[in-house]
């Protein structure tokens, strides 16, 4: 059994191909921008979407030990009770009011994974475990990644790379692809801004390439206001992803996450921040010429879909 | 990856162009602009010519057989109507005058022309001018013959009582009731395609002797030869000879017109054109250019001759003009870009015929002056190996340089379809404009071996109309077919068997109160019972149709290119046809719709017993207002369209319903039934007659169209939207015909390289799934509302309807919303 907070089909930005990914619930880092927050806790619970809510009042003696209640335009609830996803689906009829995260077996993944795979086979793509932190639930990742495995499936996970290592060796042995993100090279400033240190994640990255030579590894950095957003930054981590032989990919800062937020009743940490076009332009460009001048493979830009997912394989251990 | 709107090419062209309609291809611009700048700006008008003559004709020859009768009405027309030649054009041939113009068919429903003189300027939907001078030639001559004579009347008049009621309004024969709909009386024949290739390498010559040869081995004796079929060949030899005559005429002209002409260069063009026009289609064509212009005449001939479901759409032409450009090429005759040229000389020509229907019907289930000429290309040949050529690749850049909405493209897809042609295929569909359609040999190939074809014919299939197909020599049935409305069932099922829109009238059976329902199974029961009664009047209206049919049109000139009938000496438009497959369809519109309200009442009531029927009646009754709680509870209930078997079960099941039906009782019909997922855009008018339904949708709002979920519920993905489809699928039974599959993706979805082999990846997948048919709106959700908004700016906005592609901004602000409602699938991956 793992929490899964999401099952997403048609999914083209993680990974090649057509895939469908699997978000699991529960994150050991607290980015401040996260755009998931309800990815962070490891167990279910309740959200409420504002604009979703008709006002029907069916919430607010609908559950007892939810306390549910308006304050102003805004509801409120007591969010230590435990309850019941049916028993939310029951008072609410918009959906506003909703349990975030289901505890479900890897088969019953697996069975709403498996749906799409005719797109997987012609498209070169397949499942994605991401998150929250896929290394969180290790047990849970390894058997739906087996199961994917069995039925001939491309396997990649998304992951923060901040995980016992044993964890992270168990889970790549199930992968044909992983996503990680680089946020900064800098350690005080990953911490501050993530909560950690970012020493495990680059030592454990650097193992990976040894011990998983073949394996293509894709980098990716999400490019914050005030946190690494100048040339330094990312000509840092460039050294480190050329390091590891990886390829990469900058993502830019953007704030769908705000509603979210909202809905959780917390404080969103990145305030107004906003980030200059034209400055993440200059660094993007930095990045793509940075690539285009290197001797030896990787490639700079979103994983691709590639003819019936040839060079998938191609892409593996970029540069050996 | 910034999040700029990622623009398709078309977004792009109309943003730089404001609005304007630009022609891509360098070379033939000046022309092709010149032509299309001297009618785009005009309004559509009635030319009634055709209607005029034809009635003329029929005045003289009453008592004769019809099909000869038919025959001597052709020859009168070509022989008077006049004949144009519009500057620049290369192509000659049209059957009005110049501008954008549409023809009158009296024989099919001038009864409505009263009606329709007095709105055609005005109506929402797709309005024509008419002349007064016009308009006086109607009144005296035109419809004055044919009251109490057209097909219309005649049909509305012989419906027994019980299917008249769910047809028209008993009290208003004129008026519909978009319940049972047929539409035999809207269009002459079913949609068609010709063996062009016969016209093309034999002639009209050609064809003439083939009739005399068999007028010579009839037997004299045998007042069945002697009467019936000898009348049929001689009314192939006068439509021939009408054909060579019109053609003629055009030679004239052009002649003419050239001794007048002081540019060397046009004069050279116009002598030209006077020189083929002498030749084809008399006479066997040699040439690209003769080839092309020979199936022109044919095709424009055979408006004058019939109202042609869709209009009569131009076959395999990557297939039987490529030995005609395959020779030109290598003997330096020709080139690609005068090839496309030429072509698209014809699609101009198409783009100024414009589908005028003068019921009110016709026009809402048809709108934006649709004509679906489909031009099919790629495919298997009879052998099955792949038919694909270098101007099937021509074909597409054609379409991807040439801006408007003809001719309606059509790709055929197989399992050996070369990658090349999957990738160009790609690449044209992300222009944006929604071309071409895919249409899948592996699902449609089998059914028609399925239905008694052989597998040469079958795999020789032609695209026409929206998404049906046709065996040249081997399709037999003509007759249009009904559509029926599944909302209607849904609220037949919940009033017991009345609808709110037509009062306490019992329009059906009563199926029983929906409050003693104890179970889901009970509603589902009751349903059927109101899908069996609806299914049972359609066959019996069909039944009528069929038999008055073939007693008021005749096709002289189809069947002379036909195989079968000129075999048997029978008119295409006959009853029965020896030897002929035999295919009909009905149609569902609101698939969705009535899964989902099913789904919904299961879940809400039966299941999870969160709300009573009382309740949900209570709030359908008051079409939601003040009951949002429950229209939201309808509204998160599973829905067709994501891959979920709670409803796509439910889904399955009124397929299978409808396709056993059809099953059971082709027979007695005399022709296959095929069950149908094709709505144009009559999921409109048939949505504006049901109230609410227990899907959440509004009273008279649109019903799902074709066989896509309802508007804006698919939230999983495009992926699931195919697999939807695939899962309700019967593939156990035989009587199942096209499925119209829309999928609407932004041109960010499919941006770059990666998003053409993602929807290659697509493509190819659906293709293995053997779904029947698939198109693409690759647009933004803004572009549309801007388009509203101003639509000044966007008069070359193309967009995909039903199994065609319409100006957006010409079409009724009803359908306009429902097109923007249909999900785009945008926000894929975070």
């Amino acid at each position: 059994m793992g929490t899964v907070f999401n099952i997403q089909h048609f999914s083209i930005h993680d990974g090649p191909g057509i895939r469908t990914v699997v978000f699991l619930k529960g994150c050991p880092l607290r980015c401040r921008w996260c755009a998931n927050p309800e990815s962070q806790s490891p167990t279910p619970q309740i959200g409420w979407t504002k604009g979703e809510c008709i006002h029907c009042n069916g919430c607010l003696n609908g559950i007892k030990d939810l306390n549910c209640r308006f304050e102003e335009d805004d509801l409120f609830w007591d969010t230590t009770a435990k309850c019941d996803a049916k028993e939310v689906k029951r008072v609410c009829p918009t959906g506003a009011l909703h349990l975030m995260g289901e505890e479900m077996t890897a088969g019953e993944v697996m069975e709403e994974v498996e749906k799409d795979a005719p797109f997987f086979v012609a498209s070169g793509g397949g499942i994605t475990i991401s998150g929250g932190e896929p290394l969180l639930q290790p047990d849970f990742t390894c058997e739906i990644l087996k199961l994917a495995g069995k039925r001939n499936m491309h396997r990649a996970i998304e992951s923060c790379s901040y995980a016992p290592w044993e964890d992270f060796k168990k889970v790549l042995h199930q992968v044909d692809y992983l996503l990680t993100d680089v946020k900064t090279m800098d350690d005080e400033t990953h911490k501050k801004q993530t909560g950690v240190s970012n020493e495990l994640i680059l030592e454990n990255l650097r193992r990976v390439r040894k011990e998983f030579p073949y394996l293509p590894i894709h980098v990716r950095t999400p490019v914050i206001p005030g946190v690494n957003d100048s040339k330094e930054d990312i000509e840092a981590i460039l050294a480190f992803v050329y390091e590891i032989r990886a390829n990469y990919e900058l993502l830019p800062y953007h704030r769908l996450g705000v509603p979210k937020y909202e809905s959780l009743h917390r404080v969103y940490p990145m305030g107004n921040a906003e980030l200059d076009t034209e400055k993440y332009m200059e660094l993007e460009t930095c990045a793509v010429m940075s690539f285009a001048q290197r001797p030896l493979g990787g490639q700079y830009g979103p994983p691709k879909t590639t003819p019936r997912g040839i060079d998938t394989m191609l892409m593996g251990g970029a540069g050996i | 990856m910034m999040s700029q709107k990622v623009l398709s090419p078309q977004e792009e062209r109309i943003l730089k162009n404001k609005g304007r309609v630009v022609f891509l291809d360098e070379k033939s611009r000046p022309r092709l602009e010149r032509i299309y700048y001297g009618f785009c700006d005009e309004k559509s008008v009635v030319d009634v010519q055709r209607a005029r003559f034809f009635t003329e004709s029929f005045r003289e020859t009453e008592g004769q057989p019809l099909t000869l009768r038919w025959a001597k009405a052709l020859y009168h027309i070509a022989e008077h109507i006049d004949v144009y030649i519009e500057e620049d054009q290369l192509i000659v041939g049209r059957v009005g005058r110049p501008g954008k113009y549409g023809l009158i068919y009296p024989e099919l429903d001038g009864c409505f022309l009263k009606q329709f003189i007095g709105q055609a300027r005005d109506r929402a939907e797709s309005p024509f001018d008419i002349s007064s001078q016009d308009i006086g030639i109607i009144e005296e001559e035109i419809a004055p013959y044919w009251k109490g004579k057209t097909y219309y009347e005649d049909l509305s008049l012989s419906l027994p009582d019980d299917v008249l009621k769910v047809t028209y309004d008993p009290k208003d024969r004129f008026s519909s009731r978009y319940i049972v709909n047929e539409s035999s009386a809207w269009r002459s024949a079913l949609q068609w395609v010709h063996d062009y290739k016969k016209g093309i390498t034999c002639g009209f010559n050609g064809i003439r002797e083939e009739a005399l040869k068999e007028i010579s081995l009839l037997n004299d004796m045998d007042p069945r030869d002697s009467i019936d079929k000898k009348a049929f060949y001689d009314a192939v030899i006068i439509t021939c000879d009408a054909i060579v005559l019109w053609a003629h005429r055009h030679s004239l002209k052009a002649s003419e017109m050239a001794e007048k002409e002081h540019d060397p260069k046009r004069k050279a063009e116009l002598l030209e054109i006077a020189r083929i026009a002498d030749k084809v289609p008399a006479q066997p064509a040699e040439t690209f250019y003769e080839a092309l212009q020979s199936q022109y005449f044919m095709q424009m001939f055979s408006r004058i001759e019939q109202k042609t479901g869709a209009t009569i759409s131009n076959g395999r032409m990557d297939q039987y003009l490529w030995p005609y450009y395959e020779k030109d090429v290598k003997e330096g005759r020709i080139d690609p870009s005068g090839a496309k040229e030429l072509l698209s000389c014809v699609w101009l020509g198409m783009a100024q015929y414009q589908d005028l229907y003068i019921s009110p019907a016709g026009v809402k289930f048809n709108e934006g002056y649709a004509h679906w000429e489909a031009v099919t290309i790629g495919g298997c040949d009879a052998n099955g190996e792949d038919a694909t050529n270098e101007l099937s690749y021509l074909m597409l850049e054609n379409k991807r340089e040439f801006p408007l909405n003809y001719p309606d493209l059509a790709a055929r897809i197989h399992l050996g379809t070369p990658e090349r042609f999957l990738r160009e295929v790609s690449e044209t569909i992300k222009e944006g404009s929604g071309f071409p359609k895919l249409l899948n040999d592996e699902e449609i190939i089998p059914g028609l071996i399925a239905h008694g074809a052989t597998y040469a014919d079958a795999r020789d299939y032609a695209v026409s109309g929206c998404t049906e197909v046709r065996m040249p020599n081997l399709d037999t049935f003509t007759t249009a077919c009904p559509w029926i409305n599944l909302g209607a069932v849904v609220e037949l099922t919940l009033r017991n068997g009345r609808m709110k829109a037509y009062g306490d009238e019992l329009l059906t059976v009563e199926s029983g109160d929906p409050k003693s329902f104890t179970s889901y199974e009970d509603l589902e029961r009751a349903f059927f019972i109101q899908e069996e009664y609806i299914l049972k009047l359609a066959f019996k209206q069909q039944y009528i149709a069929n038999r008055l049919h073939a007693k008021h049109f005749a096709s002289p000139f189809g069947s002379s290119l036909h195989r079968l009938c000129m075999k048997n000496g029978q008119d295409l438009h006959s009853e029965h046809i020896d030897g002929g497959v035999e295919i009909g369809f009905f149609d569902f519109i609101g698939y969705g719709t009535a899964a989902d309200s099913l789904a919904a009442l299961k879940k809400t009531v039966y299941d999870e017993k969160i709300l009573s029927m009382e309740e949900v009646l209570g709030a359908l009754e008051k079409d939601f207002l003040g009951e949002e709680a429950i229209r939201q509870r309808l509204l998160h209930a599973p829905k067709y369209g994501n891959d979920d078997a709670y409803v796509d079960e439910i889904a399955k099941r009124i397929d299978r319903f409808g396709v056993e039906f059809g099953e059971k009782y082709s027979e007695k019909l005399g022709v296959q039934m095929d069950l149908r997922y094709v709505s144009q855009s009559s999921n409109v008018p048939f949505g504006s007659v049901v109230s609410a339904t227990p899907n959440g949708r509004r009273a008279q709002t649109a019903l799902s169209d074709g066989a896509s979920a309802s508007q804006g519920v698919d939230e999983k993905g495009p992926t699931a939207v195919v697999l939807s489809n695939f899962r309700t699928k019967n593939s156990d039974l035989k009587n199942r015909a096209s499925r119209l599959l829309n999928i609407k993706m932004s041109p960010a979805g499919v941006e770059g390289e990666s998003g053409t082999q993602r929807l290659t990846a697509f493509i190819r997948a659906w293709r293995d799934l053997r779904l029947w048919h698939l198109q693409f709106n690759i647009i933004n959700q803004e572009t549309l509302l801007d388009a509203q908004k101003n639509p000044e700016l966007y008069r070359g906005l193309l967009v995909r309807v039903a199994g065609y592609s319409a100006y957006f901004v010409q079409l009724s602000p009803s359908l306009q919303d429902d097109i923007i409602r249909r999900t785009g699938h945008e926000t894929f991956g975070r």
